[in-house]
């Protein structure tokens, strides 16, 4: 992918013909993508400007699809679907299967009645009905690349996803400059099938792709680094590519950089709604209280009633600790598409703040639904799992968990944890060593390590461990006594070490240490009297005590 | 003599009077003036006419005595079905055999059995030109109607029979010798190959009608029996699943007769027309589903019975989508087009739209209360909507009205089935088998239930039945395969599952109708049984390409996985199996167990050293302690990464 160059004029003709195509279809996010995109190449000229003939119009049909079109874009999707029925021309067909399944999915979100679910899957007769139909029809060759695109949605919808990669990679193949197939399919394409990258048709949508991909898989470090090179090249002001740079900080935890690009993206665009939600998250997690208010306000006079605007405003009230409040406003996003992740997820965690484990759980699972690799559903379920006091269960999600985000101390003590609830302490001890390899963000790992070496009577390399923390703890400058109990907790095993040990003099030092504490005085006491007493047989029986 | 010449004459204008009357439905006038035309001439002919008048006034025991008391019902052919045709329309049918045994008739009729009928006209006593073989053929179908009033069914079938070879064109009687699925397929072809068609027609017109009675015989049947060329190839559909399913039939009323050229307005009939060419022309290879292959009788395309096979064929094949687009069609141009209606019927009940059902029923009972069809259709109903003590009520009422009509006995036994009721629910499919010796469905449903009871030894022998009336359905071959399964002979059952399964990609190319989905998830359980775990999950998968989100195709795959010891997809397809049904114990057991053992053997993460590690202080001291800002378990927790720097995607 290195190599890769842009001619911009060729790009930008194509980037007109597929809008002129896209929007004949209907195919409206495909249409603001594009059009971003053209919009941030706008310092390029080409001619011929708005001469694009479609191949396909047969004149006969013209007056159907014209009319079909016009109730498509009122959203009448049954009656645009009814004066279609009979048409032929590829693209009045399309526009024909796609008004059917709009009105399928619209028709689910409105009989949806509890937000807590959303639409009964088992109740997709409807859906299995346009898949034959689309199933026989592209086992005939009948569809062009738009359909074949929604036929991958729908298959997408229907749980079959192997299928559905195979099916937009057919998609983009016919239809390079089809910015949803790619899309769908960034969405699907695991890790594991990244073979299927030489399917992919060598176009330069490909590379836009590639980094969507990588970011959507959280390999952050490359997808940020081929946007800086779309940005370097000169395709600025284009604020898809500006969010998706702020989406790679956010998840690199760069979260200052992150906010920055926000900023930056809102001055240019002050009414883009479109990943806001991860904004406020930005400014949930450095709790600026001021920055989400005012952001709230703003997103609320935009437009009430979007997903992000719902998120954002739950948001806001979860750091205000109005949790019921939150849910209410995630819920209300949820009503809007019960496909967005992010609601999902942050009203799991709100249920949790409310105690209501069950409620949790189901959003979470739904959250997993619709995208498995959200690891903060995935640990949130095994949170659950854990009050639920289901350790293997718990296990196992966290281990999900892990796996999403392998170099996360967070993940895999909460693991090492749940292992030493299951008695095995072999396992959680690893966790807990490779958490401390790996930089241990809470600071318990050590302590934790240092009581399963203990158990395991490995005394060597508890005390190892104990000499670390102790150290690291000296080093720390904001120390509050409350929650020093580990620290001279450590100081006593390590007395008691030395002690047995008869290394009396650093016994001694750790047992002095260990009066600091009200709670360890007396066990400090203690250990120095039985210092005392050793030093005293020591001294009694000084020769041996050089041999041992 | 002017007396005379002037009766003659007015005699004739008479004569001409009631016949004009008649045409015009005009009854009274025709009664009128044919006394008027009896009290001048007397003659046999005249008094046929008047007893005629007071027929189609339907004054049946009028006539029936007019007749009797001048004689006539014994020497006069015309005079003796008039009376017989009287009783039969009272339902009096002990006195109408009397009449046909009574009559003088017989002795020339049993001797034309024999032989060829060259006897003159006279013999007969026919009037006004009357074609001798048509007369014959409507007296034997009267006979054999009469016979089948009286439950004799197998003599009335031979009078059906001989009323088809005195006339190939009585329609009738050939219809009624295979609505009723009396006969198997290769009966109605034996039937059709032995009525004399060369005999009675030109050469080129005997293709015609043959090829347009071929379209009215049973279409369960492979490609290569069928004398059309690329003929339709039928299957009688489903039934693990005990949907319902309802052989065509038509209902035995005669005002409702259909025949081949039923009118069909202009338009609909082009779309057709379209339609079919396009199906010939585009999809000759794909679709064998189309009839009209033979030229000979393309001219009749534009008649809705060419529709109503074609989708008779659609349904067979499970294609109830295609099949009620057909449908509706056809009863756009004639909505109560009866031998579409108990196909659409099916449709509606197999693509449950109860809405639709709900007006269907409401109308044709509003229209036609005294046929069987309506009340199937209000019980056909109440049978989706699951309330099946009404169901029962009205199919039961439609049985009252057309005994033999099977389809309803079929779904009053399904309405049984679907409670679990299994010995009502045969006793129905009994009757229905008795009325439906032609058809391997009601054998098939017994069978069914014979396996639901636990006897399957019985059920076995019902397929087998089954079986030698349509050897090549794979529904049978499906279900002799659960059998085996139940036996744990599992390798036979595999053997049947492919068997049917190879015959079904036979049938159509192209993708397999999503009702075959618990044949691949048959297979699936077979081959797990038999350990051929890979092809298992190919099934599996397959299935669940024809029947998506299922949550018993889920689990089957995820137990799969389980044997395979593939702990991470095993619990990863059974959560998904749980996730869209909560309470399936099946499920959770397993879930529990597999858990629990992935726990044993996986290692605690990627890249888990063997041995419990030394530990040996740690270098980035000083980078590692940054506080963590948010709280823990807030809601976005935030999950610090300080080491970017490292941080490698090592999966």
């Amino acid at each position: 992918m290195n190599d890769f160059k842009i001619d911009f004029k060729s790009m930008k003709y194509e980037l007109l013909t597929a809008i002129h195509e896209c929007s004949e279809r209907g195919l409206l996010q495909s249409v603001k993508w594009l059009s971003e995109l053209n919009f941030a190449l706008s310092h390029v000229i080409i001619k011929a400007d708005g001469e694009f003939k479609t191949l396909d119009d047969s004149p006969n049909e013209t007056a159907a699809f014209l009319l079909a079109k016009s109730y498509f874009n009122i959203k009448e999707y049954d009656r645009c679907a009814h004066f279609l029925k009979n048409s032929h021309s590829p693209k009045s067909r399309f526009l024909y299967l796609y008004s059917r399944y709009l009105s399928i999915e619209k028709k689910k979100i409105d009989n949806m009645t509890d937000v807590n679910c959303p639409p009964n899957p088992t109740q997709n007769n409807n859906l299995k009905e346009l898949c034959a139909e689309l199933k026989s029809d592209f086992y005939d060759n009948k569809l062009d690349g738009y359909s074949i695109y929604l036929y991958g949605l729908v298959l997408k919808k229907l749980g079959l996803k192997t299928l559905a990669v195979d099916i937009f990679i057919k998609s983009v193949q016919e239809q390079p400059m089809l910015w949803g197939a790619w899309f769908e399919l960034g969405k699907l394409i695991s890790e594991k099938n990244k073979t299927c990258s030489n399917q992919l048709p060598d176009h330069w949508m490909k590379f836009f792709f590639m980094a969507h991909t990588n970011l959507e898989q959280l390999n952050n470090e490359e997808a940020l680094q081929m946007y800086e090179e779309l940005y370097s090249m000169g395709i600025q002001n284009c604020t898809y590519i500006m969010s998706q740079i702020a989406l790679a900080y956010h998840n690199m935890r760069k979260l200052e950089d992150a906010i920055e690009m926000f900023k930056k993206i809102l001055e240019f665009d002050p009414y883009r709604l479109d990943n806001l939600d991860i904004y406020s998250n930005l400014l949930y997690v450095l709790e600026k209280k001021t920055d989400l208010a005012d952001l709230a306000h703003k997103v609320a006079s935009i437009d009430k009633y979007r997903v992000e605007t719902c998120c954002v405003i739950g948001n806001y009230y979860s750091l205000r600790s109005d949790h019921a409040k939150a849910v209410l406003y995630f819920k209300r996003a949820l009503k809007l598409n019960p496909n967005f992740l992010s609601a999902w997820t942050l009203m799991g965690h709100e249920y949790m703040e409310m105690k209501n484990t069950n409620a949790a759980i189901q959003s979470y699972r739904y959250a997993i639904e619709v995208n498995s690799r959200d690891y903060r559903a995935w640990y949130g379920l095994g949170q659950t799992y854990e009050i639920l006091k289901m350790p293997f269960y718990c296990l196992y999600y966290y281990k999900q968990a892990q796996q999403l985000k392998p170099n996360d101390s967070r993940m895999i003590i909460a693991l090492g944890e749940t292992y030493e609830r299951l008695d095995r302490t072999e396992n959680a001890l690893k966790c807990y060593y490779k958490a401390c390899t790996m930089g241990d963000i809470e600071g318990s790992a050590l302590t934790k390590l240092a009581k399963l070496y203990d158990k395991l009577d490995e005394i060597e390399n508890a005390a190892a461990v104990y000499i670390e923390y102790c150290l690291r703890e000296e080093d720390r400058d904001d120390k509050i006594p409350e929650e020093q109990r580990d620290y001279y907790n450590a100081l006593q095993y390590l007395a008691n070490y030395y002690l047995k040990k008869g290394n009396l003099d650093d016994a001694n030092t750790y047992a002095y240490k260990c009066m600091e504490c009200e709670e360890t005085k007396e066990q400090g006491k203690a250990l120095l009297k039985a210092i005392a007493a050793k030093r005293i047989e020591q001294e009694d029986l000084d020769p041996e005590a050089e041999v041992a | 003599m002017e007396t005379t010449n002037a009766n003659l004459d007015c005699v004739e204008k008479y004569r001409k009077l009631v016949q004009q009357y008649i045409d015009l439905h005009v009854y009274d006038a025709a009664l009128f003036w044919a006394d008027k035309v009896v009290a001048i001439t007397n003659t046999p002919r005249d008094i046929y006419w008047l007893a005629q008048c007071m027929y189609l006034k339907k004054q049946y025991h009028r006539a029936a005595f007019l007749l009797q008391s001048k004689n006539l019902d014994k020497n006069y052919l015309l005079c003796t079905y008039l009376t017989v045709k009287c009783y039969y329309d009272t339902n009096e049918y002990n006195e109408a055999l009397n009449v046909i045994n009574k009559c003088d008739m017989n002795a020339i009729l049993n001797i034309k059995n024999e032989c060829t009928p060259n006897i003159p006209e006279n013999d007969f006593g026919l009037f006004d030109n009357v074609p001798k073989n048509q007369a014959l053929a409507a007296f034997y179908l009267l006979k054999g109607k009469v016979l089948e009033g009286m439950d004799n069914r197998g003599l009335a079938a031979d009078c059906y029979k001989q009323a088809l070879y005195c006339d190939v064109y009585c329609f009738e009687a050939f219809d009624l010798l295979i609505k009723y699925q009396m006969l198997s397929a290769s009966e109605e072809q034996d039937l059709l190959q032995s009525i004399p068609i060369a005999m009675q027609c030109t050469s080129e017109e005997a293709h015609v009608v043959k090829a347009l009675y071929e379209l009215r015989l049973k279409k369960y049947h492979t490609p290569q029996t069928q004398v059309i060329k690329n003929a339709p190839v039928i299957f009688i559909t489903n039934k693990s699943d005990n949907s319902s399913h309802f052989i065509k039939s038509l209902p035995s009323t005669p005002n409702l007769q259909i025949t081949p050229t039923s009118i069909s307005t202009p338009m609909v009939a082009k779309n057709n027309e379209r339609n079919l060419r396009k199906n010939q022309k585009l999809h000759m290879t794909k679709m064998q589903v189309d009839p009209l292959d033979n030229v000979n009788i393309s001219k009749f395309q534009g008649s809705l019975d060419f529709h109503v096979a074609q989708s008779e064929i659609l349904f067979y094949n499970c294609d109830y989508n295609k099949c009620i687009n057909l449908t509706e069609e056809i009863l756009k141009a004639d909505p109560y087009h009866d031998g579409c209606l108990p196909l659409h019927i099916s449709c509606l009940v197999e693509l449950k739209q109860s809405n639709k059902l709900f007006l269907l029923a409401h109308t044709l009972v509003d229209l036609y209360p005294n046929l069987a069809i309506s009340w199937f259709a209000v019980g056909c109903y109440y049978y989706i909507n699951g309330k099946s003590d009404y169901a029962r009520r009205y199919l039961a009422k439609a049985t009252c009205l057309d005994r033999l009509f099977g389809p309803a006995w079929l779904a009053y036994g399904h309405s049984f089935a679907i409670e679990n009721e299994h010995d009502q629910a045969m006793a129905a499919y009994f009757k229905a088998s008795q009325l439906m010796k032609g058809c391997h469905l009601p054998l098939l449903y017994i069978g069914l239930e014979c396996g639901l009871t636990n006897n399957i030894r019985l059920a076995e022998k019902f397929f087998k039945q089954a079986q030698s009336i349509a050897p090549d359905d794979p529904f049978i071959m499906h279900e002799k395969g659960v059998v085996c399964f139940q036996y744990q002979d599992f390798d036979a059952a595999e053997k049947h599952f492919r068997a049917a399964l190879e015959k079904i990609r036979k049938i159509k190319q192209g993708p397999i109708q999503s009702t075959w989905a618990p044949l691949l998830n048959n297979l699936g359980h077979t081959c797990r049984k038999l350990k051929k775990y890979e092809e298992s999950l190919e099934f599996h998968s397959q299935a669940l390409l024809l029947q998506p989100q299922s949550a018993s195709t889920f689990s089957a795959i995820a137990y799969v996985h389980v044997l395979m010891e593939n702990y991470d997809e095993a619990v990863d397809w059974f959560h998904k199996a749980l996730g869209l049904k909560r309470d399936d114990t099946f499920s959770t057991t397993m879930l529990n167990y597999v858990i629990e053992q992935w726990a044993e053997d996986k290692t605690p993460f990627s890249d888990c050293p063997e041995d419990i590690p030394k530990f040996t202080g740690l270098k980035t001291r000083n980078e590692t302690t940054q506080n963590n800002v948010s709280g823990d378990t807030g809601s976005n927790m935030s999950l610090t990464n300080n080491e970017t720097q490292e941080m490698s995607m090592d999966m």
